[in-house]
Order: structure tokens, then sequence, then C-alpha cells
């Protein structure tokens, strides 16, 4: 069966740990995490990942500026990227949407929301 | 010479040519039967093929309908098999659209433990007051999903809540209140949260707060968590928000009085003699 590689780049401990309970409930899929955008970059830049979920509002680097990265990078550009973020306003999923996001999640999550996304996202 | 040949030429006396007659009278009569019954003959022989023929074909319908008979009775049982199958499928599928919401609340009842679990270990995860308070409001901003919130703490006599922490709200417009008048001191008197269901949350405000969660020590209560506005995409609470309420009602100032107890303490663990006799 085919192993999945999942990125989390959160800065929140708390929201990393939720997001790790909740993507343990989808068979075969590997979680990293990172603290912030710069991290996040480091880690695309040492392995392949199959789907990234990025916060937005991060220090160093922000969730955006990773998208518009992650876009550019020839070995991540098709990578599904879905934001959480406690950003609801309809300018700000746009904005994300047109920088090349696949799926926008508002803060406080419903794990089985972001469960159904993820595995939409990679076809399981 | 010649009497010879004309002595076989005689014609024949009477009689005999009578008799004659009569046997070719009868012979004709008899090829004329015979014929006739060579005729009936060929006529019965036709006759015996036609009805072959036509029992055949009525051996053959016999068979088709005997057939059509079998058909009919296989589709009957074909059809009460369906009729099975088709009831056994309907108690099937209810029962795996049973199982399906059944696993939905399961896999919903898990997420809430999962927010619950995260919570209290975040609470729990530091001995500063300021690491506890960032990691409460983290809970409070990430699982509950409030923008605007203040934290109050007692006074010695009760008698006044002071904000000891707060997000989205400037810090002029967050003073000490009484406990004698409004919905928070309601909270700290009644020790009963207050969950104002009519207003949408997001919409809040700090006079009409949307949630006034006591904060317990045992049975006494020592401040309370005020949420004066949630996120916009956020406009009521759910269960797991009720579940979480009740966490932080019962962990909050535990962790935040144990973290102030060890700073004053300077971060000294007592030693072996304050655990000794604890056996019950």
């Amino acid at each position: 069966m085919a192993e999945y590689s999942c990125l989390i780049v959160e800065d929140s401990p708390m929201m990393r740990q939720l997001l790790v309970f909740a993507l343990a409930r989808v068979k075969n899929l590997r979680v990293t995490e990172a603290d912030d955008g710069v991290d996040g970059l480091r880690k695309l830049a040492s392995a392949r990942y199959d789907i990234i979920l990025t916060d937005i509002n991060m220090p160093i680097m922000d969730g955006l500026k990773l998208v518009k990265r992650v876009r550019s990078d020839p070995v991540h550009k098709e990578t599904p990227i879905v934001i959480i973020t406690t950003e609801g306003s309809q300018e700000d999923r746009q904005r994300a949407m047109q920088l090349g996001a696949n799926a926008y999640i508002t803060k406080p999550i419903q794990a089985p929301q972001v469960i159904a996304t993820v595995k939409e996202l990679l076809k399981i | 010479m010649a009497s010879d040949k004309s002595g076989s030429s005689d014609p024949p006396p009477t009689d005999l040519k009578k008799e004659r007659d009569e046997v070719l009278q009868q012979f004709a009569k008899g090829t004329r039967i015979s014929e006739e019954f060579i005729h009936e003959h060929e006529r019965m022989q036709s006759r015996l093929r036609e009805l072959e023929t036509e029992n055949a074909g009525l051996r053959a319908k016999v068979e088709a309908d005997d057939a059509i008979r079998d058909l009919l009775a296989k589709i009957d049982q074909l059809e009460a098999e369906k009729q099975d199958l088709l009831s056994r499928y309907r108690e099937a599928e209810a029962e795996s659209s049973q199982w399906g919401e059944r696993f939905q609340e399961v896999e919903g009842q898990f997420a809430d433990l999962a927010n619950l679990f995260v919570a209290s270990n975040q609470i729990h995860s530091s001995l500063s007051p300021r690491g506890v308070t960032r990691r409460l409001k983290e809970v409070l901003a990430q699982l509950v999903g409030a923008e605007k919130y203040g934290v109050y703490l007692c006074n010695p006599d009760q008698s006044e809540l002071v904000p000891i922490a707060s997000e989205g709200v400037l810090g002029d417009e967050l003073t000490p209140v009484s406990a004698k008048g409004g919905p928070i001191g309601e909270v700290l008197r009644t020790g009963a949260a207050h969950i104002d269901e009519e207003v949408d949350a997001s919409k809040g405000t700090i006079a009409r707060p949307p949630a006034i969660i006591p904060l317990n020590i045992d049975d006494r209560i020592v401040g309370v968590i005020a949420i004066f506005a949630t996120l916009e995409q956020k406009s009521k609470f759910t269960s797991v928000d009720f579940e979480l309420f009740k966490l932080l009602g019962q962990h909050a100032a535990t962790a935040l009085v144990s973290a102030s107890m060890f700073a004053h303490a300077e971060r000294q663990i007592p030693g072996l003699e304050a655990f000794r006799d604890l056996s019950v």
C-alpha cells in the first residue's frame, strides 16, 4: 500500500499536536512538523512531501510566502497545500487560493474536516 | 403338316372362352382393387407422415409448454430469491448506515477527546505563570476560537475581579469588575457558567459576553474567563466547547496558582518531607 508524507507548518505546538492527532486517523500518512515557514522550506528542500498543511500567521516567514515559494519549487509545485488559519474573511481565502493553495480551513479546526480534506487531495 | 398348323389355331370352345373372359375380368378387377389398395396404402402412408409430423409438433408444443412451466417456476423461485436478497441488502444497508453514523459519531468523539487532551496537556506543561497564561490563551484562541477575551482573578476578599490577561481588547477597556454586579459578578456569586446562546458569539461585547466560565480550585471560585467575542467564522459554541469550558474551569486556575507558587518558591521543588504521609 502506498505511503504518503505530510508536512505541517505551524508555529503553535498545540495546533501541531492537534493536527498530528487528527492525521493519525489517515492510514499510511507519515507526518513531519515544522515551526514556521523557513523551517518548512528547509524540510521541503531535504525531502519530497505529498501534501503540505500550513498556518498563515507565523513568525519569520508566514504561510502565504511559503505557498508562493512552494509553487516556484520544481519538486513541490504540484503538491497540494491546505491553509489552516484563524483568518476567516473571504479576501484572505481568495488571496490564499490565488497564490496556489488547494484548500482553506479556518480555526478552530474540526478534525473530521481536516481528515476529509487531506484524503480528498491525496485521492485516498 | 397343314393339319397340325390349322389344328393349333382352332378357336377355344365357347365355355373356355367364357371362362377366360371371366378370369380376365377377375384379373382386371383384381388389378383395379390392387391399384386401389396401392393408392389407399400410399394415401395412408401420406396421412401417417402427416400425423407423425403433427404429432411431433404437438409433442414439441407440450414439451415447450413444460419448459415454459419450468421457466415460470424458475422465475418465481428467482423472484423470491431476489426479494430475499433485496430484503437482506436493505437490512445490510440499514446496518451499514447505522455503523457509518456510529463511526462518524466515534470519530467526532475521538476528535473532541483529542481537543480536551491537548488542552489539558498544554495547560499543565508549564510551571511559569507566564507560560501557563500563554498556553491558556492559545487554548482559547485555537481550540475555542475566542477572538476577544479576558482572564480575571478574584482579589483576596472576593469583592472584585481583576483582569490578569486578555486578547483582542485594549488595556483600558478592561477594568476590575465588581463581584456584586453584571454577568461576570453573577458567575462569581453563583459559580455557574454563563452561556448566552441567543447572541451571535462572534458579535458579543464586553458588556454582553457570550460566555463566562468560572475558574475553580476545589470548590472555591477564584476567577473567571470571559469570552467577549469569537472569530467571525464561529457564531455559536458547540458541545466540545462546553467540555473545554469545564476543563478550563477545573484546570486553568490550578495550573496558574501552582505555577505562581512554584515561581514564589524560586522554582525550588519541595523536599521529600512535603510528600510524606500522603497515602490514604
